[in-house]
């Protein structure tokens, strides 16, 4: 019993530590699902979402002072709820952007795809660096969501905790997006066979485009909720790229659910190693990925390929 | 006849062959390129990228700024100091290639910066295969004047050793004896951790368990979990660079910045300034604060902001100042040597003391000819609860001196290569 209290906090955490994980991922897994595009500039995106959030939050955000003096009458809270709203569509512009750029190379060797994107990941963090600089960089939180909360004996985040249930508010609302929506429906189509799906009459380039600024505006949206725990810099990115690289494949790539479950699968094997095995925290999530690649090459819940039929 | 033709060819052969290697190397065995009137070239060999690209950008300035205050004043021996920049990327393998490219391409006479120990090795390494007078501005691994000491490397930063030694016996007599210790997964970390754990035990604490983070850990929780649970009176973490800013974040917002205590080793001022004062948490170690309230620390804070007023970090901290005092003193170094002679100059740079007034600091320091650490005033802090105004981060609690700072493994560990093991050269 008292092994299992003390188990429980952990179990807990890595089921939250999960959850994060699968909101970084899931727009990473949107894209590459319908686009087939490996975006390697997730992770930049992921940042300059952050980075957008810190210019509507704070006065030296690098906005005009009349703008700022706007949003700086604003509540925190406000500001908060605006920046989650406001930033992402920014980003989303960016990411159409980046859509437009990689056209050239669709029906071409995947490798142009990967270059372009990575090419993107480099100018976009070097932009980042221009517009605030190198140093570390503080968004500040409403009071009602920091601090710490009592789990029994324990201090437990309450942001953590905020973080936890808003990653699963967008993880139903994208699959109730995708589920019961007619444009839930062609992005899915689109994933299974886009060239039937253009065949069918859906203006292909526009759904891509779509759906490129989609994952760019998740991309964003996990950025804004991860940075009060990662903090933000420049180099922010290249923490969220990694594990959502590894948890598609885990999950099976293209898979929503194959993606919600991997990340809390790797959220539980980083959390509980983290506790128990701290110097193996950072390579358990890819010796997961090893042991599950190695029994089913497609991931955990990946379609057969035709070999395999 | 035709054996004195060959004689005399021979001889002549013999004198141009000597001339030539006195001249253009060998560089295992000398350098000599002595040339009254041209420049004295640096190597600066700061991080602009990887995990202390910040820290290393904020002692570039401390560097370039001391070049620029020598030759305002004439420079050194009448020559003029310049410098050429290069990214050792927080890795040591470029450090090792920057290092050597520097000596054998740019003909350096001096190189002078870094943060990271491993990079701080490496150069070391190579410094030393060529002789060349190499300064360790910023990195503060005990290694560094311990077992990887070098005959041509100084080092200006206080070690993890000296943050132990100021801390542990006050911390253990305030705030407890079960110490649990958090270690970053590389060297630095480790033999910082190894110190305080010597230090604090000599003084009667118990060491609970080590807990090692790897580096590029961004997810502190179950660390902060776990720690809560086996209830240690002190954490003594020696984690750096971004990791260490991840692990502030999440303790300061869960709260538990105040109990247990924290022992936080070394605070570099790049990795807390701009995050505003409630982001600074435990008790830590520094080298130098822009309040101290000695002669010559305020005008240096207003010559720092003339020169660099578009940073970010708008005073400077202990990285700017150990990049800062280093370039000083090797300019004083040259001009006691009289010469750029490196066997010379580190004549001139073992054993010298250096007024606490000139240093700006409560205690004279001096540079150690057993380790080649520059033993100084090690200050203990804190975050202000009273700031007087938006930089004023910290609040000093005490000065500790060279001597009781001291790391005594040093002379046990350290043994520097011979003069006769150490190339000479003269640029």
């Amino acid at each position: 019993m008292d092994s299992l209290l003390f188990l429980l906090p952990h179990l807990l955490n890595g089921l939250a530590l999960g959850l994060l994980f699968a909101l970084i991922a899931l727009g990473f897994m949107l894209i590459i699902g319908v686009m087939e595009v490996i975006n390697l500039a997730h992770g930049s995106l992921f940042a300059l979402g952050a980075y957008a959030a810190l210019a509507l939050m704070t006065p030296d955000g690098g906005l005009p002072p009349a703008m700022v003096a706007l949003f700086q009458a604003l509540p925190l809270a406000w500001r908060y709820a605006a920046a989650l709203v406001l930033a992402p569509l920014a980003v989303a512009i960016v990411g159409m952007g980046l859509e437009l750029c990689l056209r050239r190379t669709y029906g071409r060797d995947p490798l142009y795809g990967l270059l372009l994107t990575f090419g993107a990941a480099l100018v976009i963090e070097e932009l980042i660096r221009l517009a605030w600089g190198p140093t570390e960089r503080f968004i500040p939180m409403p009071q009602g969501i920091t601090g710490g909360v009592m789990l029994g004996e324990l201090i437990y985040s309450k942001y953590r905790m905020f973080a936890a249930l808003f990653a699963i508010a967008m993880i139903a609302l994208l699959w109730l997006f995708l589920e019961r929506t007619p444009y839930g429906a062609i992005i899915k189509a689109g994933a299974h066979d886009s060239e039937m799906v253009g065949a069918l009459g859906v203006n292909l380039p526009r759904l891509r485009l779509f759906v490129f600024g989609f994952g760019s505006l998740l991309a964003a949206i996990a950025g804004i909720v991860m940075v009060p725990i990662w903090g933000i810099r420049p180099h922010v990115g290249v923490d969220a790229v990694v594990p959502a690289f590894v948890i598609i494949v885990l999950g099976g790539v293209g898979s929503f659910w194959g993606t919600v479950i991997a990340g809390l699968l790797v959220g539980m094997v980083v959390g509980l190693t983290g506790a128990f095995a701290t110097d193996w925290s950072l390579i358990s999530m890819y010796m997961l990925l090893i042991l599950v690649v190695t029994f089913r090459a497609r991931g955990l819940l990946g379609k057969k390929s035709i070999l395999e039929a | 006849m035709t054996s004195k033709i060959a004689r005399r060819s021979l001889l002549a052969g013999t004198a141009a062959v000597a001339g030539l290697t006195t001249i253009y190397g060998p560089w295992r065995h000398n350098r000599v390129l002595a040339q009254s009137s041209k420049p004295i070239l640096i190597g600066l060999t700061h991080d602009a990228s990887g995990q202390f690209a910040n820290s290393g950008q904020d002692e570039q300035r401390g560097t370039i700024m001391a070049i620029e205050e020598i030759n305002a004043k004439g420079g050194v021996l009448g020559r003029k100091l310049t410098y050429i920049v290069a990214d050792t990327e927080t890795t040591p393998a470029t450090a090792t290639r920057v290092a050597e490219r520097m000596v054998n391409r740019n003909e350096v006479a001096f190189i002078v910066g870094a943060i990271q120990s491993g990079v701080a090795n490496a150069i070391g390494q190579v410094a030393q295969k060529y002789g060349v007078v190499y300064f360790n501005t910023n990195s503060s691994s005990p290694t560094e004047a311990g077992k990887d000491c070098q005959r041509v490397k100084f080092v200006w930063d206080g070690t993890g050793a000296n943050f132990a030694n100021a801390a542990a016996a006050n911390a253990v007599k305030t705030f407890g004896k079960k110490w649990l210790l958090l270690t970053n997964d590389y060297v630095w970390g480790h033999n910082t951790s190894k110190a305080t754990r010597e230090t604090a035990v000599k003084f009667g604490a118990e060491m609970m368990d080590e807990i090692l983070v790897p580096v590029g850990t961004r997810d502190f929780s179950p660390i902060l979990l776990k720690v809560q649970q086996a209830k240690p009176d002190v954490i003594a973490a020696a984690v750096g660079g971004d990791d260490f800013k991840v692990m502030r974040q999440q303790v300061v917002d869960m709260k538990l910045d105040r109990k247990p205590a924290w022992l936080n080793n070394q605070q570099d001022w790049p990795d807390v300034y701009g995050l505003g004062i409630e982001a600074v948490f435990g008790v830590f170690g520094t080298t130098w604060y822009h309040k101290l309230d000695l002669p010559g620390v305020a005008d240096l804070v207003k010559r720092y902001q003339a020169r660099w007023p578009d940073t970010r970090i708008d005073v400077p901290g202990n990285v700017i100042y150990n990049g800062y005092m280093a370039m000083h003193e090797l300019a004083k170094a040259i001009e006691r040597a009289g010469s750029t002679n490196n066997h010379k100059v580190i004549r001139a740079l073992e054993g010298h003391k250096m007024a606490a007034r000139d240093r700006m600091q409560h205690h004279d320091a001096y540079i150690d000819p057993v380790s080649h650490h520059v033993q100084q005033t090690i200050y203990m802090a804190t975050g202000n609860d009273k700031p007087v105004d938006k930089t004023d981060y910290f609040k000093i609690l005490s000065s500790v001196g060279p001597d009781d700072a001291k790391d005594a493994n040093e002379a046990r560990d350290c043994k520097l290569p011979g003069f006769d093991k150490t190339p000479t050269y003269e640029m």
